[in-house]
């Protein structure tokens, strides 16, 4: 736990301001860390997401005795130091070799952890794909492939989904170059197969967008892969305490006024409202009121019927005593 | 070269999945809810590469078909709905934010914060056609109180008694009962410990 700091002059109060909770949040920044014994193949990985993210990431290269998933006061340590709600965690051993450990947390408390071993046979980086990279900082465009992605329950799928969705989200914007439309981030994964053990891997793949004109309005997407490339075992998962995700999932009230409904203004500039009439029951319409037509007499007597036609005759005759 | 590609079939920028993709066009993102078509372990690179056309191709089209595009000098700018996929916050969200004493007495009484205008001290007299002060040195709170005659308001006054400066009395009082106001007031702060 941090020490809490009263702000002393309007810098530091200002530096507070921007860590504080907001409404509307900041995007995401993500923490890359490494645990003391860490395998290059898994460095490189650190780096080339970390390559993909910036300006939102922060890498250390300290070696960290860490272990997330029996203690992980020190990366809520860390993610609170930083202001980074996102953590990769990247360690090798024996036992788990190639692990990603990808940590979210909420208020600077762990939310959840997916644990992803790398498979260090397909592991391509970044650079070694000789081709020009999409400049730093664009928003990627998101793919996910795959029926384990759509299964309504929460499992690791799911995770992985909205983890990496999370990670490749960036700042929100709601109007975007089409020119800055550089590159797509496909993860994907097969159908699991009855009767094998081992879960399908995640494929996680960088693409170059390259459009051609096909003499049409849409033009013709073709893909070039740019790197990097990796394919993911799925590991250790840590789901999210059902109260804080519920805590974490809520949303600011809008604070925008809603436009109010049925009143229009016309060409012209006259305000038109259009109200709400109830329907109306023609048999409580108030009609004429004549003596005759009293409901007591129409109950009592029934039998003369003859009075009712005389009055009726009567009717046209008389004077309306109002419309 | 081009000129026989294109003779040959324009190229199909349609694509058609058994199940349709969903999109949140807020995030730039596309699901492929359809099982990953891979024909063996040799030339995984190939299929991935096309579902991740395919994607690519399928989420361009939405885009370009739905979002209202907008041609600015600085390029073509696309807007984007708004986010529908939930993700977590990072941080809960801030309190809301307490009321005060005085919020609450104005809520109950309608008083609203001054506006700016309602802030200027200048204010137009509409029978001069000039800006005048609404107080201090020729104030507009001063109005009738220099003139040299008065009408008379037997209400106010039985008749003998002065009339004149009857304007400014009020003036004055109104000030003092303020004034009693904000010191009783800064009395019973100084009594409630805050």
């Amino acid at each position: 736990m941090l020490r809490q700091i009263k702000p002393r002059n309007a810098r530091s109060k200002r530096a507070l301001d921007k860590k504080a909770p907001k409404p509307i949040e900041n995007p995401k920044t993500t923490l890359f860390l490494r645990y003391t014994t860490c395998s290059q193949i898994v460095q490189d990985a650190l780096g080339d997401l970390n390559q993909l993210r910036i300006p939102l990431a922060k890498k250390f290269t300290k070696k960290n005795e860490i272990h997330p998933f029996e203690d992980a006061t020190s990366l809520e340590f860390f993610s609170e130091k930083n202001d980074a709600s996102l953590l990769v965690f990247g360690s090798s051993s024996k036992k788990r070799p190639h692990a990603l450990n990808l940590v979210r947390t909420f208020g600077y408390k762990v939310l959840d952890m997916l644990e992803l071993y790398l498979d260090p046979d397909s592991f391509r980086r970044l650079n070694q794909f000789k081709n020009k990279k999409c400049a730093v900082g664009l928003k990627p465009m998101l793919l996910f492939a795959g029926t384990p992605f759509e299964t309504p329950v929460q499992n690791e799928y799911t995770l992985v989904k909205s983890f990496f969705t999370d990670f490749f989200k960036g700042e929100p914007a709601d109007k975007v170059d089409v020119m800055g439309l550089q590159y797509i981030v496909s993860i994907s994964a097969r159908e699991p197969v009855e009767g094998e053990d081992s879960k399908p891997s995640v494929h996680l793949r960088v693409y170059l967008i390259r459009t051609k004109k096909a003499g049409q309005k849409l033009p013709r997407v073709e893909v070039e892969e740019m790197g990097p490339r990796m394919d993911f075992r799925v590991g250790r998962v840590k789901e999210a305490d059902e109260s804080m995700l519920k805590e974490a999932m809520r949303r600011a009230k809008n604070t925008l006024e809603r436009p109010k409904k049925n009143i229009s203004t016309d060409i012209v500039g006259d305000k038109i409202g259009r109200i709400h009439l109830g329907k109306q029951d023609l048999k409580e319409l108030q009609t004429r009121k004549m003596k005759g037509l009293k409901r007591s007499r129409d109950i009592a007597d029934s039998e003369d019927e003859e009075m009712e036609d005389v009055i009726s005759d009567e009717e046209p005759v008389k004077k309306p005593k109002r419309v | 070269m081009a000129d026989t590609a294109e003779k040959q079939a324009p190229l199909p920028v349609t694509v058609s999945k058994p199940t349709p993709y969903t999109f949140d066009l807020g995030l730039l993102l596309a699901a492929d809810p359809n099982p990953l078509s891979l024909s063996g372990s040799s030339n995984l690179e190939s299929d991935l590469a096309a579902t991740a056309r395919d994607g690519a191709q399928a989420l361009l089209n939405q885009l370009l078909s739905t979002c209202p595009i907008t041609d600015t000098p600085g390029g073509v700018l696309l807007s984007l709905p708004a986010i529908e996929t939930r993700l977590p916050r990072e941080k809960p969200l801030p309190p809301p934010k307490k009321e005060t004493t005085w919020s609450r007495f104005a809520a109950k009484k309608g008083i609203k914060p001054k506006t700016a205008e309602a802030r200027k001290k200048l204010v137009y007299d509409e029978a001069s056609g000039e800006w005048v002060p609404k107080w201090g040195y020729k104030g507009k709170n001063k109005e009738g109180e220099g003139d040299w005659i008065v009408e008379v308001d037997n209400k106010k006054r039985n008749e003998g008694e002065e009339q004149r400066g009857d304007g400014r009395r009020e003036r004055k009082e109104k000030i003092r009962r303020n004034e009693r106001l904000q010191r009783k007031n800064e009395k019973g702060q100084k009594r409630g410990g805050k």
